[in-house]
């Protein structure tokens, strides 16, 4: 091993990295931008969710005092709708799913109610909604839980059941906070997989191994040059991709040293069936194609873009099979749950899988032709 | 006088070497030794048997049997220490494609671990200047061939293996590589071409071996090949007269028809040309051209090979 003679493969890599553009998107600005696409759909998604729009035909001090009451410490997002438009037909017009009415003399109904005992003083309110859209009924639930409450309190007697809530996890997470570590895996996965079958295949083809072999650099020092690379670039990467999520989403996501042990272990994994394919793939564009049908079950299998959860039976046993699933399961383990133990048994799986792989692809990529 | 060591006389020695690939002998029991200095050259057609040879001697192919040493070193065992003092071009050189000739050379003298790599006398020897910032991707043919040659020779190699280094380059382009190449023999380094080119190996080689179905058909120098396997003068003469080729046979010659009006005459001696031409004369027939030529490598080859050398299909045939 001769730290001069990687140094030399890393100048040459890096500056043919960033000389070819398209290598640079798809390696760095491509992550990045699915971040961004699909945090963006998922964040409009959440505000739509918890949203409705609120029509306050009485404008007095108590109907506003309910109006923030159902805004439930800001779960919900509340827009006012001009009590002096038709509220049925601005709904339609505009597409909304909820319009919460509070009727005209809700102030005169409680005063009558809780001043005057009148039992007959009542507040009707109304819900304008469309009934094809999937969140309204569960918004309505929710509200009708939030009046019951209300009612509830007003007759004066203590609630027999009362909800007490534990979460299993430390606290609430977001979509987004999914996603990242999701999108860190699978980039450094591609990326591996791809530079792995690049320089040995197509190098290969292109004769410049051969030329290499009549030099002193070694095959142990070739295969630790793109190593390093790899690392290098998915370090670089995998910044990036954290940079965009804190500074655009403001993720809440864990980073402790199990972060670089699942990035070095993913390239370590995926370099390793990179050299594999590329021997038993002996064209350059079969290795590639390989690499292809390898690269897409994993991406969309291993609970990169959705928990594997979702998905039925037999594809989460699929699932438990793929490499990437334990990388993913390792790093949302450490970056949003922070449970050691998880991402302990996730880095020894893939440990153990990425050795073996990595041996046996630098058993089997010879540069001698025989 | 110096005394001469072993290998000083002989850079390298091949003995009784063998090359099978399954069922395929691809080289077949050949011998032959390259002395210091000398440009040595290996001639044959497509699937001779040159690249395995000379990748045998560069250490990254292993001989089925036989002994090869170079500079004093059995290259089946001391490969480590040998590439550090061979330089080699292998057949269809490439290089990173994003990469600078500048660049490539650099990179390669780091691999060599020469701080002292005359970078510039090089890029001037291969006569690559105007072309030091271009990326390898868009270099012609020639370009690339002569970067190699550059690269080949980063570490200062005590030999040089150059394999086919002209192949698939137009007629310029080759001038321009052998122009680099006749540098290389003035300075006195020992050079191991193979080609299929009869000119390149004319032009360039001290000695000449002729390849063939992977045994070695004929060696020595271009000079003595030629004086002993086409000793006679070749005679075209270019005539619409019908008569002429009657004539020409009648004397006992052994005339062929080619194409263009052409008749071809192999004679012995410039008289012979002389008696044809008068018989011609005296039977009133007329020709409209004559060229006489000792015969090139080429004939050599023709014959020693049997087998028609087709420069169209010599140039783009790929391992
Ligand atoms: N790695 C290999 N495996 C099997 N057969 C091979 C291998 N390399 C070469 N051959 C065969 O061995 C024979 C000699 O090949 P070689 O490449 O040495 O010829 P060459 O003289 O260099 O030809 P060319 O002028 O086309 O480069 C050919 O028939 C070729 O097909
Ligand atoms: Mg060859």
């Amino acid at each position: 091993m001769s730290l001069r003679i990687i140094g030399a493969n890393l100048i040459v890599s890096i500056k043919s990295f960033y000389r070819e553009k398209t290598a640079v998107f798809f390696r760095l600005a491509f992550p990045v931008l699915l971040i961004l696409v699909f945090g963006a759909i998922f964040m409009n998604q959440d505000n739509m969710h918890f949203g409705f729009y609120v029509q306050d035909l009485d404008g007095t001090n108590s109907s506003a005092e309910l109006v923030k009451t159902l805004e439930l410490n800001e779960k919900f997002k509340i827009t006012r709708v001009d009590p002096a438009i038709n509220a049925t037909q601005y709904a339609k017009d505009n597409k909304l799913n909820l319009v919460v009415v509070i009727p005209k003399d809700y102030e005169k109904s409680l005063i009558q109610r809780v001043k005057r005992k009148d039992l007959d003083a009542s507040a009707t309110i109304t819900y304008i909604y469309d009934p094809s859209s999937t969140s309204v009924a569960t918004k309505m639930q929710v509200l009708n839980v939030v009046f019951a409450e209300i009612n509830q309190r007003m007759s004066g007697k203590p609630p027999f059941i009362t909800p007490a809530e534990e979460s299993i996890l430390n606290r609430k997470y977001r979509f987004i906070d999914f996603f990242v570590p999701g999108i860190i895996a699978m980039s450094v996965m591609t990326a591996s997989l791809f530079g792995a079958v690049n320089v040995n295949a197509e190098l290969r083809q292109k004769g410049v191994i051969r030329k290499l072999s009549t030099t002193p650099i070694t095959h142990t020092d070739w295969i630790l040059s793109n190593v390093m690379y790899q690392f290098l670039l998915a370090v670089i990467s995998t910044i990036s991709i954290l940079l965009v999520s804190y500074a655009v989403f403001d993720v809440s996501l864990q980073l402790n040293f199990w972060l670089p042990v699942f990035v070095v272990l993913d390239v370590f994994a995926f370099v390793g069936i990179g050299m594999i394919l590329t021997r038993v793939a002996k064209e350059a564009e079969s290795a590639a194609a390989a690499a292809n049908v390898i690269m897409f079950p994993m991406m969309f299998l291993s609970g990169t873009f959705f928990p594997v959860e979702m998905m039925p039976g037999f594809l989460q046993k699929l699932s438990r099979i793929l490499p990437l699933y334990y990388v993913n399961e390792g790093l949302r383990a450490s970056m949003i749950f922070v449970d050691n133990m998880v991402a302990l048994r996730c880095s020894v799986i893939i440990g153990v899988f990425a050795a073996v792989v990595f041996v046996l692809g630098m058993m089997t990529t010879k540069w001698e032709e025989g | 006088m110096q005394i001469l060591t072993k290998e000083a006389e002989h850079v390298i020695d091949v003995e009784k070497l063998t090359k099978r690939y399954g069922d395929l002998l691809a080289v077949n029991d050949i011998s032959f030794t390259v002395r210091k200095g000398e440009v040595f050259a290996f001639l044959g057609p497509n699937g001779a048997g040159k690249t395995t040879t000379v990748e045998i001697i560069e250490t990254i192919r292993t001989p089925t049997s036989g002994k090869v040493s170079l500079l004093g070193m059995d290259v089946t065992k001391k490969k480590r220490k040998i590439v550090r003092r061979i330089g080699v071009l292998p057949q269809e050189f490439s290089s990173f494609d994003r990469i600078t000739v500048r660049e490539t050379i650099q990179y390669y003298s780091r691999l060599f671990n020469c701080r002292n790599a005359d970078i510039d006398g090089l890029i001037e020897l291969a006569n690559l200047k105007d072309k030091s910032k271009e990326q390898f991707k868009n270099l012609s043919g020639g370009l690339k061939q002569r970067l190699g040659i550059a690269i080949a020779l980063v570490n200062n190699p005590d030999v040089v293996f150059l394999d086919e280094p002209t192949t698939g380059l137009d007629p310029r382009a080759r001038r321009e590589v052998w122009d680099v190449l006749l540098g290389l023999k003035k300075k006195g380094k020992t050079v191991f071409l193979t080609t299929h080119y009869m000119e390149e190996a004319e032009l360039l080689a001290d000695t000449v071996a002729i390849i063939s179905r992977g045994s070695i058909v004929a060696m020595g120098s271009p000079e003595e090949l030629i004086e002993r396997n086409a000793n006679y003068l070749a005679l075209t003469l270019q005539s619409v007269d019908e008569k002429v080729f009657e004539i020409v046979q009648k004397m006992g010659f052994e005339p062929v028809k080619a194409n263009h009006n052409n008749i071809k005459v192999r004679v012995q001696h410039p008289d012979d040309v002389q008696k044809i031409l008068n018989t011609i004369k005296d039977a009133g027939a007329s020709f409209l051209s004559l060229d006489v030529r000792k015969p090139n490598l080429e004939e050599v080859f023709l014959k020693l090979t049997g087998a028609a050398l087709r420069e169209d299909l010599a140039g783009g045939v790929a391992q």
